[in-house]
């Protein structure tokens, strides 16, 4: 649901908490798809720890998170699927597409493979690289931070 | 081991027969075989054949760098040893001038020709550059392949390489770099022997001989493009396509050059939607793998800025962008208003002879089917009849040359009108000994392999032919009445008018034993347009309007009219005199195209409604009320038909440029809001419905054409009349007699919408200038280079005057269409009056 | 009471490793914005385009990096150069050179085709971006200022670490050809000159007249 805050100077406080609460505590819905994924785990574990950033926690459910990785190969028939997820997350939400392969079809360029996921969910971070390493997607969500605090709080 | 002389000359008459034409088409029994043994294998080869052309016949490929199938050998790069064991043992000889024998042992990768070879090629690097990454030929160069497959892998060679200043632009077209040279005599080669213009030659001896021009002669020829093509290294390099793309960029597709009517083969190539260049394909039947530079470099008018890429409609006096359905719902409009009004006499369709064949059934089916006229033209008052160029049963083929006794050419210059059957009269009447007769007003291109020149005033053909066939020229009558006679006709002077190629070619006919006639006609598919019916007296198929022809077509189109229509002329006049009032431009440009562009200008002035589907506006369309963009070359699938009745498959590879669209997908749509839909569903199926329509086309579908016959099918000649209803001699007593008569003839560049946007082709064109024999121009005062001013009855202009040896006296030479000559009209009475005087 | 005693002995574990990382120093996390991993040396980030030490471009634009890129995610255009002014030695230089990054795959076929180690990879793996257009990177991003160090995409964001080019595989081998520090300086590789390094041969006119001037002499 989007929340319209009254866009006036005492409000601004308000709003600037509100985004840097949604930056705090983004809960991940797990769709790992393919390589990338593994580096995505990475990012959650010790060496990196995205608790550091309150998003420890890969929810099961996508009724319970705000963030959407999409690491790996989106193939045609999984399309639907990732739609489906991408439609079960309550708003606000985000979508990064992790690797070249998500945001682009990479390599892959052939008729099983969706080119770029962002024909089916809006995306608001594309992460780099086969597979971008954890500090390069813990560089995409800090990003997706950045655009969080600096962008509209009803976007 | 004979000399290398003793070599080159055997092997000449070797080459003819191995390369077939002759022997094929005189209908000889095929040559013997002998025996030979390659690598350890038994073979049987042709009797005579080079053993390089043996081995790869029968899947051993020796590696080459001068020989190159259609030229003489010479054996200059010796990368082609193999070891053939002889009566003194084993020895090195070159595959490429060596013919085999019977019981010939060839190693071609023994340690002996490895080592040979390696050597070779080590040597060829000495002071070859390795700037492979720069250069254009890099990633399809035959050295390059050949180092990796025969080379040894390194060279002992540390000294510094030969250092030339480079790249040195040896004409517009083709830059020459001389460090990468390898000095195989491919170039030299071609155009000493295939093109006949030796401009490009070795120069010096030993280690510092190099390739080059003449000083101040640029390497001007028509041809210059294929020396680029055969090249084996990147040592002469097109300008156009410099640094453009690489080869694994490009995509390709073959299809046919459409600037002349012999539609040399040829493949498209393209990186990024762009076409970038143009390369030949070999084709027996056409044009043995060369292109003139025209066809080869004649192409950036595709991607030019100016193409149309939106409908335009008039709009207070301004052509402005619209979307489709409303500039095809106005024409569909103003259609049934005026045939409701006037029935279809007062439609004319001008124009088809750019496309393809499928582009030129829809316009025919439209103008009979909506537009209910017979109106319909693609010649522009400047070819022969329709039922001549198209319907005649003793059409040639392009081959028959090869096999002829005698090549009567009587019309325009080939060289500069039809270049690919150029190259080809030339190799008949300088390799195959083929009697050569040439027959024109001035110089030719071919004048230097002709048995027997013969020149006339313009305007006098007809006064020649009577003294020809009253016995004045023995050696002519002599030279026509051997068996196999191939005449090549056209109209050689605007002077002469159409009737005058018929007559030769009918007393051709009547006096050969077997005559062959190939017609001559401009535009690139005029022949294909003609068998569509996109003539006032045919219908598709060859089929003439009469009752018999209509009721054939009556059960996929409805009645045609039965009215004879106007031809192109006719319609012009028809439309200055308000007969015509609707105007249907197809690719035509009739101001900057017919003989006497007055008429047209009239026309276009006074026309009442004119809709124009083209690439480009242009002096007859600026005018235009409704200007609808069109595909242009490799933009859309097709067939094509040349001057023998050949069928090709022309491919797409391009997109269109903005919201352009085929010729017939405008037409189809144009029908169905004009309320007589035409049913044209895409190109392939145009094909079908042609193969079920037209008689001669039955059978020609693209599965054909793409599968079974890659070089083409000849359409039958079913249909066709007899040349003998043609009168031989009209008697020519009404020849001009001035002093000066005008001579107007085309020339491979002129100011065409095509070339004038091609920017490598637009400044090759020779300008408003006027050939005069050099007696003529001290009687007008004229001088070298200077303006003249040159009045005919129909135009004048000034032009720079060239002194000429070749053009006679009392003729005056003027190339038409130029960029900034004036237009003068068919009269061959002229004056001529120095400028400043 | 089984039961409590296992969970102590099992918690004292965990207790005193949690002890030992904090008291001991021995944390594994890494506190990535503020501190970075080093990567490893031949770790593929994005790419640069080198230059020579006279300042020349590295790239002659012969398109063999997108003939050898598997996703063809670079495009390349050459161009004549210009000769009183060139932009790298030779006829020919990289007139356009795009790489899109969102389609790289970070193989570095293009690093290992380029024939004049025009193209190398760096260290910098900071290059998320908000939308599909900033991730194709043109020539004005890839190529190597003088300095030696790559202009950023977002210069101004303050995650991305500049000066960490400075320790980037990249600048070493832009500036030393066969990736060895001491080649610094040195102008090629090869025995042989250089184009453009050593005057033409005389052409036929020039020899003749050299001839024509040396009789006259003598």
């Amino acid at each position: 649901m989007a929340t319209t805050a009254p866009g006036n100077l005492l409000m601004t406080t308000i709003d600037r908490a509100a985004r840097w609460a949604r930056t705090r505590s983004m809960f991940p819905a797990s769709f790992g798809l393919a390589c990338c994924a593994i580096e995505m785990m990475a990012t959650g574990a010790a060496h990196y720890d995205l608790g550091r950033f309150g998003m420890e926690v890969f929810r099961a459910s996508p009724r319970q998170s705000d963030l959407m990785v999409v690491a790996g190969r989106v193939s045609q028939k999984m399309a639907p699927v990732l739609r489906q997820v991408y439609d079960q997350m309550p708003d606000p939400k985000w979508v990064i597409s992790m690797g070249a392969c998500a945001s682009t079809g990479g390599m892959f360029n052939n008729y099983a493979l969706v080119q770029g996921v962002d024909q089916v969910v809006p995306v608001d971070i594309y992460v780099p690289g086969c597979p971008p390493g954890p500090q390069s997607l813990m560089h995409g969500i800090l990003t997706l931070h950045d655009k969080i605090m600096k962008g509209e709080i009803n976007n | 081991m004979p000399g290398p002389c003793q070599i080159a000359v055997s092997c000449r008459h070797v080459a003819c027969t191995a390369s077939g034409g002759l022997g094929v088409a005189m209908g000889e029994a095929g040559p013997e075989h002998v025996t030979i043994t390659i690598d350890g294998v038994s073979h049987e080869v042709p009797a005579g054949a080079l053993v390089i052309k043996a081995a790869q016949d029968r899947g051993t490929y020796i590696p080459r760098f001068c020989w190159h199938e259609r030229m003489n050998p010479v054996g200059m790069c010796r990368m082609c040893l193999v070891e053939v064991q002889g009566p003194r043992g084993p020895m090195l000889v070159t595959a490429c001038t060596n013919n085999v024998a019977d019981g010939m042992v060839v190693d071609t990768r023994g340690p002996t020709v490895k080592k040979a070879q390696e050597a070779v090629l080590e040597f060829l690097l000495a002071n070859h550059p390795l700037d492979c990454p720069v250069c254009d030929k890099g990633g399809e160069c035959p050295l390059q392949d050949q180092a990796f497959s025969h080379g040894p892998g390194e060279s002992r060679f540390v000294e510094i390489k030969r250092n030339f200043a480079k790249p040195i632009p040896i004409s517009d077209l083709v830059l020459l770099d001389r460090e990468r040279c390898i000095l195989c005599a491919r170039c030299t080669r071609f155009s000493d022997e295939i093109s006949g213009d030796p401009l490009i030659e070795f120069k010096s001896r030993a280690n510092v001989t190099e390739v080059n021009t003449f000083p101040d002669l640029p390497f001007s020829s028509y041809f210059s493009g294929n020396t680029i093509q055969i090249c084996p290294v990147g040592a002469l390099t097109s300008a156009q396509y410099r640094f453009r793309a690489r080869p694994w960029d490009l995509q390709m597709v073959e299809s046919s050059g459409m600037h002349d009517t012999a539609h040399p083969r040829l493949s498209v190539q393209v990186s990024q939607n762009e076409v970038l260049r143009l390369v030949g394909v070999d084709n027996d039947a056409t044009n043995h793998g060369w292109l003139s530079d025209k066809d080869r470099f004649g192409f950036q008018y595709l991607t030019s800025e100016e193409r149309l890429t939106m409908p335009l409609v008039r709009q207070d006096g301004q052509l402005v962008e619209t979307t489709w359905a409303e500039a095809l719902d106005r024409v569909a409009e103003r259609i049934g208003l005026i045939r409701d009004e006037d029935g279809g006499e007062v439609f004319a369709v001008i124009g088809g002879g750019h496309g393809t064949n499928e582009d030129a059934y829809a316009i025919s089916k439209f103008a009979r089917v909506v537009l209910e006229t017979n109106n319909v033209d693609a010649r522009l008052d400047d070819a022969l009849s329709s039922h001549f160029l198209a319907a005649t049963a003793d059409r040639g083929l392009i081959a028959d040359i090869d096999g002829a006794d005698t090549i009567l050419l009587w019309g325009p210059d080939l060289k500069e009108e039809h270049p690919t059957l150029y190259l080809r009269v030339r190799r008949a009447a300088q390799e195959l000994g083929v009697r050569l007769v040439v027959i024109h007003p001035r110089a030719t291109g071919l004048d230097d392999r002709a048995s027997m020149k013969l020149t006339y005033r313009p305007g006098g053909g007809f006064a020649l032919l009577d003294e020809v066939a009253d016995g004045k020229h023995p050696e002519l009558r002599q030279a026509l009445s051997a068996d196999r006679v191939v005449a090549i006709v056209g109209q050689a002077s605007f002077a002469d008018g159409p009737q005058l190629a018929e007559s030769v070619a009918a007393y051709v006919r009547n006096k050969a034993g077997s005559a062959r006639i190939l017609p001559l006609a401009r535009r690139g598919n005029i022949f294909g347009a003609l068998d569509m019916g996109l003539a006032p007296d045919l219908l598709p198929g060859r089929v003439a309007p009469d009752h018999a022809g209509r009721a054939a077509l009556a059960e996929s189109w409805g009645e045609p009219p039965a009215a004879r229509g106007k031809d192109t002329r006719a319609m012009l006049e028809g439309i200055d005199s308000g007969e015509i009032r609707f105007l249907l431009l197809v690719g035509a440009d009739p101001v900057r195209d017919v003989p006497d562009p007055r008429r047209a200008l009239l026309a276009m002035d006074s026309a009442e409604y004119v809709v124009s589907i083209d690439l480009f506006l242009n002096d007859s369309n600026r005018e235009a009320d409704v200007v609808l963009p069109a595909a242009g070359f490799a933009e859309k699938d097709g067939t094509v038909t040349n001057l023998e009745g050949r069928v090709q498959k022309v491919n797409v590879i391009a997109p269109i440029p903005g919201q352009g669209r085929p010729d017939w997908a405008i037409l189809d749509d144009l029908a169905e809001r004009a309320g007589r839909p035409i049913g044209l569903a895409n190109a392939e199926s145009i094909a079908k419905e042609i193969s079920e329509v037209a008689p001669a086309y039955t059978g020609i579908t693209w599965d054909h054409l793409e599968w079974e016959a890659r070089d083409g099918a000849v359409v039958p000649l079913s249909g066709s009349q007899p040349l003998s209803h043609i009168p031989v001699a009209l008697k020519g007593d009404n020849a001009p007699t001035a002093p000066l008569l005008l001579h107007v003839g085309r020339t491979l560049y002129d100011d065409g919408v095509m070339l004038r946007h091609s920017p490598s082709l637009r400044p090759l064109a020779r300008g408003a200038v006027v050939h005069l024999n050099p007696e003529d121009a001290k009687k007008a005062g004229a001088q070298d280079g200077h303006p003249v001013r040159v009045v005919t009855s129909h135009g004048e202009g000034e032009f720079s005057a060239i002194l000429d040896e070749g053009t006679p006296e009392g003729v005056v030479y003027v190339p038409f269409n130029q960029p900034g000559g004036a237009p003068l009209g068919t009269d061959a009475v002229v004056r001529v009056t120095a400028v400043g005087r | 009471m089984g039961i409590l005693s296992e969970l102590i002995k099992g918690l004292r574990v965990t207790g005193g490793i949690m002890i030992r990382t904090i008291a001991g120093n021995e944390l594994v996390t890494t506190e990535y914005p503020k501190e970075m991993r080093v990567k490893p040396q031949r770790f593929h980030g994005r790419h640069v385009l080198n230059r020579y030490p006279d300042g020349m471009e590295k790239c002659i634009g012969c398109e063999l990096c997108a003939g050898a890129c598997p996703a063809q995610c670079i495009y390349v255009r050459g161009e004549d150069n210009d000769p009183d002014n060139p932009k790298s030695p030779g006829e020919r230089f990289g007139y356009v050179y795009e790489i899109n990054m969102l389609r790289c795959i970070f193989c570095g076929l293009c690093v290992e085709a380029c024939p004049t180690e025009a193209i190398t990879m760096t260290h910098l793996f900071e290059f998320s971006t908000t939308n599909r257009e900033d991730a194709i990177y043109t020539k004005e991003t890839l190529l190597m200022d003088r300095r030696g160090s790559v202009p950023h995409m977002f210069p101004d964001d303050e995650l991305v670490d500049l000066d960490e080019l400075d320790s980037a595989d990249g600048w070493v081998r832009a500036t030393a050809p066969s990736g060895v520090a001491a080649y610094q300086g040195i102008e090629m590789w090869q025995g042989t000159p250089g184009p453009g390094d050593w005057s033409p041969e005389p052409t036929q006119e020039e020899r003749d007249r050299l001839s024509r001037d040396r009789t006259s002499d003598g």
